[in-house]
């Protein structure tokens, strides 16, 4: 496969004074969007902390994926504190962080959280944002039904451009139907309102919880709720003109 | 009140900045809180920061620099570049607006239409420019180097396979704001 060419911009950008431009529009320029590149550029440091605690874990009723909650819990809380006036490299300010907030939130898991698993919970999240109230029941039901299925669609779509996924091979199993609405899907994410696009690349994509995409934009869980269930609404109209959509 | 700081004591800076004295900074501030409308000293002060990696402080003392004096066109200059070696691309195209009208073949004018050309992704055009430029420029050695640097990479990736991922060494931290630029010039 031939590697993309680099465009002219690449070539005299200064990684560390880019960097130091997004904590700047963060900081004094109250810039959402710094926030969330911020997060995606370090989510892979959270997620080698989170695996490697849970390769060292001393039990075994708390899955992968409450490590890695913990992990970007962590990852937030650090973006918050951090002070990029101090010298100090983020990275190793941020790790720090993420260990201890993935030990504090291990050793205080409740048992009935860690049978339920951080899956179910973001299913259950899901569904409360998407189940309406007093519309006609049959209706409401065929809705949530379309909702949640564009939700298993979205999942895993790698809505969010990284280097490494350029050649995500589907699985042979995938219907061709299956692959090209998720395709489609996943370009109408793009054209989605800035603040429902950030709500879904991260909780489909990246696996945050409506709470942890909450303390990202700045905004109530109850709000990311709603992003969530507009944004879902709209994916659908959209590609119900698209393509005939159930 | 005397605005700009007398020639002297800003030599008397730069030499003490020169032989690697680490009280620098503390000195330049001095100046600068006895100065603080001369344009020069935040240049400087942005310069030093962001040659030491403080490039958060260094953008506000070359924003200010340009503040003070709109038509200090090497403090505009070099603004842009920090902006653009940012990955701020629209950020620099705006500041470096107003060095359009200089004179054609000004060297800070080809500069900045080789510059554009590379935001733009148009390589042949930037390394005209950019080389029109270097002909150009007498009086700042140390720019035509950082220019060249980028005229290099540009021809490397037209001569050659496009480079895979990772593979820009950021050599734009070669793009120094060396001092020897900033020698003798006062703003217009």
């Amino acid at each position: 496969m031939r590697p993309r060419d680099p465009s002219g911009l690449e070539l005299v950008v200064d990684p560390v004074r880019a960097e130091a431009s997004l904590w700047r529009r963060l900081r004094f320029e109250d810039d959402l969007r710094s926030r969330e590149a911020l997060f995606n550029r370090y989510i892979v440091l959270a997620r080698a902390v989170a695996a490697r605690l849970f390769r060292r874990r001393m039990t075994r009723r708390i899955d992968r994926g409450d490590f890695d909650q913990f992990a970007f819990e962590g990852l937030l809380h650090a973006i918050d504190r951090y002070d990029p006036l101090r010298g100090v490299p983020f990275s190793a300010f941020a790790r720090r962080r993420i260990v201890g907030n993935i030990a504090d939130g291990i050793a205080t898991m409740s048992e009935v959280d860690a049978q339920l698993g951080h899956r179910h919970r973001i299913e259950q999240e899901r569904l409360r944002s998407l189940a309406k109230s007093g519309d006609d029941p049959l209706a409401a039901l065929s809705e949530l039904a379309v909702g949640l299925a564009l939700g298993l669609m979205l999942d895993g779509t790698g809505l969010i451009e990284r280097a490494d996924t350029a050649d995500a091979q589907p699985s042979a199993y995938d219907s061709l139907a299956w692959r090209e609405t998720q395709a489609m899907l996943a370009s109408e994410v793009g054209k989605l309102p800035e603040n429902e696009a950030i709500v879904v690349r991260q909780h489909y994509d990246q696996g945050l919880s409506f709470a942890q995409v909450a303390q990202l934009m700045g905004l109530s869980r109850g709000r990311v709720s709603q992003l969530h269930r507009a944004a879902l609404d709209r994916l659908r109209k959209r590609l119900r003109t698209r393509r005939r959509w159930p | 009140m005397t605005i700009l700081c007398d020639d002297n004591e800003l030599q008397e800076l730069m030499t003490a900045m020169q032989s690697d004295d680490r009280d620098e900074m503390v000195r330049m501030d001095r100046l600068i809180a006895a100065y603080p409308e001369d344009p020069r000293l935040h240049f400087l002060r942005g310069s030093v920061l962001a040659s030491i990696g403080r490039p958060i402080e260094a953008l506000s003392s070359l924003r200010k620099a340009v503040e003070l004096a709109p038509d200090f066109a090497i403090a505009r200059f070099q603004l842009g570049f920090f902006q653009l070696t940012s990955g701020e691309a629209v950020d620099a195209l705006a500041t470096w607006g107003p060095i359009v009208l200089l004179p054609e073949g000004h060297y800070l004018r080809s500069f900045v239409g080789g510059l554009t050309h590379l935001i733009r992704d148009e390589f042949d055009e930037t390394v005209l420019r950019l080389n029109e430029g270097i002909a150009a420029n007498e009086e700042n050695p140390a720019l035509n180097r950082d220019m060249q640097l980028i005229i290099d990479q540009v021809v490397e990736i037209q001569r050659t396979a496009p480079p895979s991922d990772g593979e820009n060494d950021g050599s734009a931290s070669a793009t120094s704001f060396l001092l020897d630029q900033f020698s003798g010039h006062r703003p217009s």
